[in-house]
C-alpha cells in the first residue's frame, strides 16, 4: 500500500476546508455560550438551500440564497435556545432531525439533475476562505470590541450583563456570523458535488465541533484539528481498495478512519479548562 | 406544571403550520394525508399489527434511551448499539438453529450493545469529552463495520445483496397473539416489560435514585454520597445494553436475518420517543405506539408520492415543540464541554 | 441642598413577593450612604433599580435632578452609575485590562495600549498596581475589589453603588477598601455601600437608609445615631438568644487532620501541610479570606477529591476509620452530614419536590434506606419544619422556594438525622440575624451530646459570636492564633492576611 504525498496534501486541504469553515462556525456559537450541535442541520440545509437556488439563479444567487438561509436556521437556533431556553443539546437535536426531513422533502420535489457547468463559484475562493477565516478570527476576537463582548459573554453570561452587555443582542450577532458560515460550509459541499445527496454532511458538524473541542475552543488550534480530521479522510480515500498483509480489506472498513481518529482525539483528550464558562448558560 | 408562555404556543402554531404547507408544496391534500396516516396505522388489524411491529424496537429502543436520559446523558449512539446487537444476534442465530440460540443471541447483543456505549460513557467520566459526539462518531463506525461484516465474513453465499443467512425457524421468537389478522409478537411484550421495570427501579431504589439525582444535578449527588462517574458509566453501558436487545429481538422476532442498511434509523426516532415520555418512562408506552404508528402510516404516506422526509420533518418540529412546552429551563448553570 | 441620587416610592413584585413597597432613597453627592437591612429586606433589589439591571413596577428615578428610565445597564452606565456586585463582577476568563475595558471599550478595534496607559495613570492615582495581561481568575478577592473599584472609574461613574463589598475580604483590605472609597468621596463621588456589617457604617459613612421586609423604616445622619439603636431597626424587634458557648475541655479527638495538602480545580496546591484536630462536642470556626483553601479541606473532608499527601482519620464509636481515600457515601454512614456552600449546585435538585429532595445524601442512612416514594412524606415534614421553612406543598418543586427557605431546608436535614460530624461551609448564607441563630442553636445543641462540627464563614463576627474555637486558613496555610488571643479579632484578622 502505497500513499502517494502530492494527491495526499491536495486531499486533505479539500476535505479540511468544509470541517474548518464548520469548526468557525461552532466557535462563533459556542464561544458565545451556545452549545452547538446544530452544526450538521445547518451546513446540510445551507447545503440544500445552494443547490436548489444555483439550479435556477446561478452562481451568486446560489450562494446568497445559502448563506440567508443559514443564517435564518441559525436564529431559529438562537430563538429556541436563548428566548425559549430550550435544553441546547435537544433543540440542536430537533434542528438536525428538521434539516434531514426538510431537505429530504424538497430534494424529491426538485429535479434531480446535478447543476449546469457554470453556476457555481470557483472551489478555490472556499478553500482560501476557509484557510484564511480561522486566523481572521483569531485577531478580530482579541483586538475588537465585538470579539471582547463576545468572550465576556461567553465566560459569564450574567457578569457581562453587568457591565451593560446584553448577552441575547451578541449571540443574535454570533449566530449569524454561525449561519454564514454553515452557510459557506454547505455550499462548499454541493459546489464539490455539484449535487446534493440525503445526509450529503455525514457527520462533517459533529466531526467539526470535536475539533473544536480539540482545539480548546481557539480558532487556529481548531483549525489545526480539522487538518487533522482532513488528514485521515485523505487517508482512508487513498487506502480504500487496497490490501493490507494480503487479505482483501472492504472499504467500509477504511471509511471508519476519521471517525475512529476523532474518538480516539477526545478519548484522549485531558480535562476540560478552555471550556468557556458561560456554555450553555442562559 | 408550569405556565405555558403565549411564545411556546406560536411555536407549537408554526410547526404545525411548517407541516401542513410542506405537505400543500407536495401538492398533497393535507385532510387527505392525515386519513391516510390513520387508516395506514390504525385502520384494520393488519395494519394495527404492523405498527406495533414498528412500534418494538422503537419502544426497546426508546427505553435505552430514556434510561441514558435520566443519568444526564444524550444516548444519539442507540443507533449504533442497535445495529451492532443486532448484527451480534444474526451471527449466533444462524450457528445456533436451536431455541437456546435465542437466549445465547439476545445476551451477546446486550454485551456487544452494552461494549459499544462503553467508550462514550468512559469518554464523559473520565475525559469529559460530550456523549453526543462520541456516541454519533460510534454509530457510524458501526455502520461501516456491520456493512463491512456483512458484505464479508457474515454474508450469505447465496444471497444477491449483503445478508446474512435466515435464521432457523427453532431460533425465531414467536407471536403472543396470532388471531385472524392480528399478530404481536412477544418482542412487544419485552418491551413493556423493560419500560414497566425501569419507571419501578427508578422510582423504588436507592440505585435509581442515585441515578436520576446525578442526572438532575451531578454536583448536588455526588456530595450526596454518589460516585457519580461510575453512575455515568454504567448508565450509558446498560443503556447501549438495551440498545444492543433492541437490534436482536428486531432480528429474532420480525426481520430473521441482519442485512446492509438494517435499521432505517430507530435510534434517532427512539430520541424522540423517549423525549416525548415524559416524566415517567411509563410515558414510553404511549410515545413508542405514537412514533410506531407515524413510521407505519408513513409508508402509505408514500403511495400519495410524499417524499419520507416528512416523517423526520415531523419528528423534528414534534420534539422542538414538546421540548419548549416542557424542557424549557430556567436560566441556571451547568454547561459542558459539547 | 440638591441630592445626586432620589429613588421616590419605588415598588417591584416578583410573583407573590413584594420585594419593595414604596421605597426612597435620597443621597447627596460627595458623600457615602450606608443601605442597611437583613436579608430580604430589599437591599440590593433596590441598588439594582437605579443601576438598571431591574425595571421597577412603579416609582422614579432622578440623577443630579434629572428623570430618568433605564431599559438596561448600559443606560445607568451612560447616565453615571457604577456598581460592583456582591460576588463581584469580574469575568475570570479575560485578562485584567480586558474586565477593566469590556462593555465600554471606546472605539470598535480595541486600542489597548492606550487603555493600559490610561489603566495605570488611574491605578497610580488609587495606590493599586495590577499585571494588565494576567487571567482575572488568578486575583484574589482583595485584587478582584481594587479592579472593580477601576472600573468605575474607567467608566466615569460619579454615582457608585457597592453590595457587600467587604463580605470576602479581611479586616484589613475592608480598611483599606473604605479608605479609598472616602477619598473618592472628598473628590465628589457619591457612594452607596450595601452592608451587613456596623462598624463600616459607624466608621466610614455620612448617612444610613433602614429597610426592613422591603419596606422603607428609616434614614438619617450617622451622627444620630448608635449601633444599638440601628440593630434594633433592622431586626425589628428583640433578637433571638444566642447559645452560650461551650467551655469543656479535655473531650477525645473526633476527626485528626494530618500534613493535608490538597490541590484546586486549577491544580495548583490550595491547601499546604494542615494538621489539626476536632474534638467530640467542639464547635470549630474557620476563618479567612475567600479562596484561601477553605473549598479544598471541606472537598478533602467530604471525599469529594483525594488529597495529594497527608491523611484524615475519623473515630467512629471506639474504632479510627481512615478516611483519606473513603468514599463520600461510606463517610456519610459514619455520621457525617453536610451543609454545602452552593445551595442550588451542591445541594438541593431544584425540579424536584421537597419530598425527594429530603433523601438526598441520606439515602443509605436509616430511616431513609428503608423507604421510598410517599413514605419519605413524614420525614420531609420534620425536616421542613424544624427551621419553619416557608413552603406550599412537600410535592412541590424545591424551585419554588425563596433561598432562605432553600437553606432552612439544606441546613435541617444535614442536622436531623444522628450527625456524628457537621461540616458546614457559610452555613448562615441567605438567612436572617434569628434564623442564624436558630440554626447554631440546633448545632450546638448538638455538639452538647457529642456532635462535633467545623464551620466555615467569611464573616469573622459570625464565628466569634458562635464557636467554641476559631482557626484560620490563609493561602492554603493553618494557623492558630496564641491561646489567649483566640477570641481576638484583631489578631485572628492578622492572621487571616499572613502577618504573624
Amino acid at each position: 500500500m502505497a500513499l502517494d504525498p502530492v494527491q495526499l496534501a491536495i486531499s486533505t486541504v479539500t476535505l479540511s476546508a468544509p470541517l474548518a469553515l464548520a469548526a468557525i462556525a461552532g466557535y462563533m456559537s459556542e464561544r458565545s455560550g451556545v452549545i452547538n450541535i446544530a452544526l450538521e442541520g445547518k451546513m446540510l440545509t445551507a447545503a440544500f438551500a445552494c443547490f436548489a437556488a444555483s439550479t435556477y439563479l446561478g452562481a451568486v444567487g446560489g450562494i446568497l440564497v445559502a448563506l440567508v438561509v443559514g443564517i435564518l436556521f441559525s436564529l431559529l437556533h438562537w430563538y429556541s435556545t436563548q428566548k425559549l431556553k430550550i435544553d441546547p443539546i435537544i433543540s440542536g437535536m430537533a434542528l438536525n432531525l428538521i434539516a434531514v426531513g426538510a431537505t429530504n422533502f424538497g430534494k424529491e420535489l426538485l429535479p434531480p439533475d446535478p447543476i449546469a457547468d457554470g453556476k457555481t463559484l470557483p472551489l478555490q475562493l472556499f478553500y482560501v476562505l476557509a484557510f484564511a477565516v480561522p486566523f481572521a478570527m483569531m485577531v478580530w476576537s482579541a483586538k475588537t470590541r465585538g470579539g471582547l463582548r463576545l468572550r465576556a459573554v461567553g465566560s459569564d453570561p450574567d457578569k457581562a450583563r453587568l457591565v451593560g452587555v446584553n448577552p441575547l443582542s451578541v449571540r443574535f450577532s454570533a449566530l449569524i456570523v454561525t449561519g454564514v458560515l454553515t452557510g459557506l460550509a454547505g455550499s462548499l459541499l454541493v459546489t464539490e458535488t455539484r449535487n446534493f445527496t440525503d445526509g450529503m454532511t455525514a457527520g462533517r458538524g459533529y466531526i467539526a465541533l470535536a475539533a473544536l473541542i480539540l482545539g480548546g475552543w481557539r480558532p487556529v488550534p481548531a483549525l489545526l484539528a480539522t487538518i487533522l480530521f482532513g488528514f485521515a479522510s485523505a487517508v482512508q480515500i487513498q487506502l480504500k481498495g487496497t490490501e493490507l498483509a494480503g487479505a482483501n480489506i472492504p472499504s467500509g472498513v477504511w471509511s471508519m478512519l476519521p471517525y475512529l481518529v476523532t474518538l480516539i482525539a477526545l478519548a484522549g483528550f485531558v480535562g476540560k479548562q478552555r471550556t468557556p464558562g458561560g456554555l450553555g448558560k442562559v | 406544571m408550569k405556565k405555558i408562555s403565549p411564545q411556546v404556543w406560536i411555536v407549537v402554531a408554526a410547526g404545525i403550520a411548517v407541516i401542513l404547507g410542506a405537505l400543500v408544496l407536495a401538492k398533497a391534500n393535507p385532510a387527505e394525508a392525515i386519513r391516510t396516516l390513520g387508516t395506514g396505522s390504525f385502520g384494520s388489524m393488519r395494519a394495527l399489527s404492523g405498527t406495533l411491529k414498528e412500534t418494538t424496537p422503537l419502544l426497546v429502543a426508546g427505553c435505552a434511551v430514556y434510561l441514558a436520559l435520566q443519568a444526564g446523558l444524550f444516548n444519539i449512539g442507540v443507533e449504533g448499539q442497535l445495529v451492532m446487537g443486532a448484527c451480534t444476534a444474526s451471527a449466533v442465530g444462524v450457528k445456533m438453529p436451536t431455541p437456546a440460540g435465542f437466549f445465547v443471541g439476545c445476551a451477546a447483543a446486550m454485551i456487544v450493545g452494552g461494549l459499544w456505549a462503553l467508550p462514550a460513557g468512559w469518554i464523559k467520566a473520565y475525559r469529559g469529552g460530550h456523549e453526543v459526539i462520541t456516541t454519533i462518531m460510534l454509530n457510524n463506525i458501526a455502520i461501516y463495520l456491520t456493512d463491512a461484516l456483512v458484505i464479508g465474513p457474515l454474508k450469505d453465499p447465496a444471497a444477491a445483496y449483503p445478508t446474512t443467512e435466515s435464521l432457523s425457524k427453532a431460533t425465531r421468537l414467536a407471536s403472543a397473539v396470532k388471531a385472524n389478522d392480528l399478530q404481536i409478537n412477544f418482542a412487544l411484550l419485552v418491551g413493556v416489560g423493560i419500560a414497566v421495570g425501569m419507571a419501578i427501579w427508578l422510582k423504588k431504589t436507592k440505585p435509581g435514585y442515585e441515578l436520576r439525582a446525578t442526572g438532575a444535578n451531578a454536583t448536588a449527588a455526588k456530595f450526596a454520597g454518589v460516585d457519580t462517574k461510575r453512575v455515568t458509566l454504567s448508565a450509558m453501558v446498560v443503556s447501549g445494553a438495551i440498545g444492543g436487545l433492541a437490534g436482536a429481538l428486531m432480528v429474532f422476532a420480525h426481520e430473521f436475518r441482519f442485512y446492509q442498511g438494517f435499521s432505517p434509523g430507530y435510534g434517532f426516532d427512539a430520541l424522540g420517543v423517549a423525549l416525548l415520555a415524559g416524566s415517567s418512562s411509563f410515558g414510553l408506552l404511549p410515545s413508542a405506539l405514537f412514533f410506531g404508528a407515524l413510521a407505519k402510516g408513513g409508508t402509505a404516506l408514500a403511495a400519495l408520492s410524499i417524499p419520507k422526509g416528512i416523517t423526520t420533518l415531523t419528528l423534528g418540529v414534534v420534539v422542538l415543540a414538546f421540548a419548549a412546552v416542557r424542557y424549557g429551563r430556567k436560566a441556571k448553570g451547568g454547561g459542558d464541554g459539547a | 441642598m440638591s441630592y445626586a441620587v432620589e429613588l421616590i416610592d419605588i415598588s417591584k413584585r416578583y410573583g407573590t413577593v413584594q420585594a419593595l413597597d414604596s421605597v426612597s432613597l435620597k443621597v447627596k453627592q460627595g458623600s457615602i450612604h450606608a443601605v442597611v437591612g437583613e436579608n430580604g429586606a430589599g437591599k440590593t433589589t433596590l441598588m439594582k433599580a437605579l443601576y438598571g439591571a431591574m425595571h421597577p413596577d412603579s416609582g422614579t428615578i432622578d440623577l443630579f435632578g434629572k428623570r430618568h428610565t433605564f431599559a438596561g445597564s448600559a443606560q445607568a452606565i451612560e447616565a453615571g452609575v457604577g456598581m460592583v456586585s456582591q460576588h463581584y463582577g469580574i469575568i475570570g476568563e479575560l485578562s485584567c485590562l480586558e474586565n477593566l475595558i469590556v462593555g465600554s471599550e471606546g472605539s470598535g478595534v480595541l486600542n489597548l495600549k492606550g487603555a493600559e496607559e490610561r489603566a495605570n495613570e488611574l491605578a497610580k492615582k488609587m495606590g493599586f498596581e495590577f499585571d494588565w495581561k494576567a487571567e482575572a481568575s488568578t486575583l484574589s478577592p482583595a485584587g478582584a475589589q481594587k479592579l472593580e473599584i477601576l472600573k468605575l472609574l474607567w467608566r466615569n461613574s460619579q454615582i457608585m453603588i457597592l453590595d457587600e463589598p467587604t463580605a470576602m475580604l479581611s479586616p484589613a483590605d475592608s480598611d483599606a477598601l473604605f479608605e479609598s472609597l472616602s477619598n473618592l468621596a472628598k473628590e465628589g463621588a457619591t457612594i452607596l455601600v450595601v452592608t451587613h456589617r456596623l462598624p463600616e457604617v459607624f466608621g466610614y459613612c455620612d448617612e444610613v437608609t433602614v429597610l426592613r421586609g422591603g419596606k422603607w423604616i428609616a434614614a438619617m445622619p450617622v451622627a444620630e445615631t448608635d449601633p444599638e439603636s440601628l440593630a434594633k431597626a433592622i431586626v425589628g424587634g428583640e433578637l433571638v438568644q444566642r447559645p452560650p458557648l461551650s467551655t469543656e475541655t479535655g473531650a477525645p479527638a473526633l476527626l485528626t487532620v494530618s500534613d493535608l495538602s490538597v490541590k484546586g480545580p486549577k491544580g495548583n496546591l490550595q491547601l499546604k501541610n494542615c494538621s489539626f484536630q476536632i474534638r467530640k462536642g467542639e464547635l470549630v470556626g474557620i476563618a479567612g479570606v475567600d479562596g484561601s483553601g477553605q473549598r479544598e479541606l471541606f472537598q478533602a473532608l467530604m471525599g469529594t477529591t483525594r488529597p495529594v499527601s497527608g491523611s484524615i482519620r475519623f473515630v467512629q464509636g471506639a474504632t479510627e476509620q481512615d478516611w483519606t481515600n473513603l468514599p463520600t457515601r461510606e463517610r456519610l454512614k459514619q455520621g457525617l452530614r453536610i451543609i454545602p456552600e452552593d445551595r442550588l449546585a451542591e445541594a438541593v435538585i431544584e425540579e424536584w419536590s421537597l419530598i425527594e429532595n429530603a433523601t438526598l445524601g441520606l439515602q443509605r442512612i436509616p430511616p431513609f434506606d428503608k423507604l421510598s416514594g410517599n413514605a419519605v412524606e413524614p420525614e420531609a415534614l420534620k425536616i421542613a419544619d424544624l427551621f419553619n421553612t416557608k413552603r406550599g406543598s412537600l410535592n412541590d418543586a424545591m424551585s419554588g422556594l425563596s433561598g432562605g427557605n432553600q437553606q432552612r431546608f439544606v441546613a435541617a436535614r444535614a442536622l436531623l438525622y444522628d450527625p456524628a460530624l457537621v461540616l458546614a461551609f457559610q452555613p448562615a448564607r441567605g438567612l436572617d440575624l434569628n434564623s442564624t441563630a436558630r440554626v447554631y442553636s440546633k448545632i450546638r445543641e448538638l455538639c452538647d451530646t457529642g456532635t462535633s462540627a467545623l464551620v466555615v464563614s467569611f464573616d469573622l463576627d459570625e464565628l466569634l459570636e458562635y464557636c467554641d474555637r476559631i482557626v484560620v486558613l490563609c493561602s492554603g496555610e493553618f494557623s492558630e492564633p496564641k491561646p489567649d488571643e483566640g477570641r481576638d479579632r484583631d489578631a485572628i484578622g492578622r492572621l487571616m492576611v499572613g502577618a504573624k
